[in-house]
């Protein structure tokens, strides 16, 4: 069964240090628009993917991007350098990305990120600044589109402080 | 205008229904995760169900004369 919420439970036990961007990161922050991916910004070193394979092995991980939907447990084989991964588990899709687009790496997300209590744990989530920022850097249509909402919010958390 | 009116103005504009947002905006981070599931669950299962309605109906076997 697909269930983003119990793939990012998983995903923050798993040990990797990573910042929840993107989509969810929006409806963390309250948006509507329903998004059918988890996206993480994370630093991709052979330590975290030995983790990720740890924590994924059971929702049968494979890379969505590959004609063969080759598993990640076996693909890509140790010491093999990573930019970016794009998965398919059986509770859903889950991409990470060491840098986002108008941002930058790990470091710089991580920096502005806060940190919620999330099902009982700390996870942390892109600042609504930042993911505006992003979004707006991506500029597709339907990034432009969720970045009027995303102001919208913006400006009714505003007012709610004021 | 100030900047708030504007944005609020815009995301009207773009056709989002505001009164869901401020339902969206009262629920708890945990209950905006579950609800969100949700329709993503529903969302797949209404596209599951427009590909079979769109599938072509499979041309049945000739039958031996």
């Amino acid at each position: 069964m697909q269930s983003l919420g119990r793939l990012l439970q998983k995903l923050a036990d798993s040990g990797v240090d990573f910042v929840v961007v993107g989509g969810f990161a929006g409806v963390l922050h309250g948006s509507t628009l329903v998004t059918r991916d988890v996206d993480l910004c994370a630093v991709l070193t052979a330590e975290s993917v030995q983790r990720l394979r740890i924590c994924l092995r059971d929702l049968h991980p494979r890379h969505r991007m590959t004609s063969r939907k080759l598993s990640f447990l076996d693909h890509p084989t140790a010491g093999s350098k990573l930019k970016n991964l794009y998965l398919e588990t059986d509770w859903g899709t889950v991409d990470i990305l060491t840098k986002i687009a108008g941002l930058g790496d790990f470091a710089r997300v991580r920096a502005q990120a806060m940190e919620i209590d999330l099902f009982d744990r700390k996870i942390r989530v892109l600042s609504l600044e930042d993911l505006i920022q992003a979004k707006e850097a991506l500029g597709r249509e339907k990034d432009l589109l969720a970045v009027k909402e995303l102001r919208a919010i913006a400006a009714k958390s505003r007012t709610k402080q004021a | 205008m100030s900047s708030t009116d504007k944005a609020i103005r815009q995301a009207v504009q773009a056709g989002f229904d505001l009164s869901l947002l401020e339902v969206s905006l009262a629920l708890t981070l945990e209950e905006r995760v579950r609800q969100h599931d949700a329709a993503l669950e529903l969302v797949t299962a209404l596209r599951s169900a427009g590909r079979q309605l769109h599938a072509k109906p499979r041309t049945p076997p000739a039958k031996a004369r």
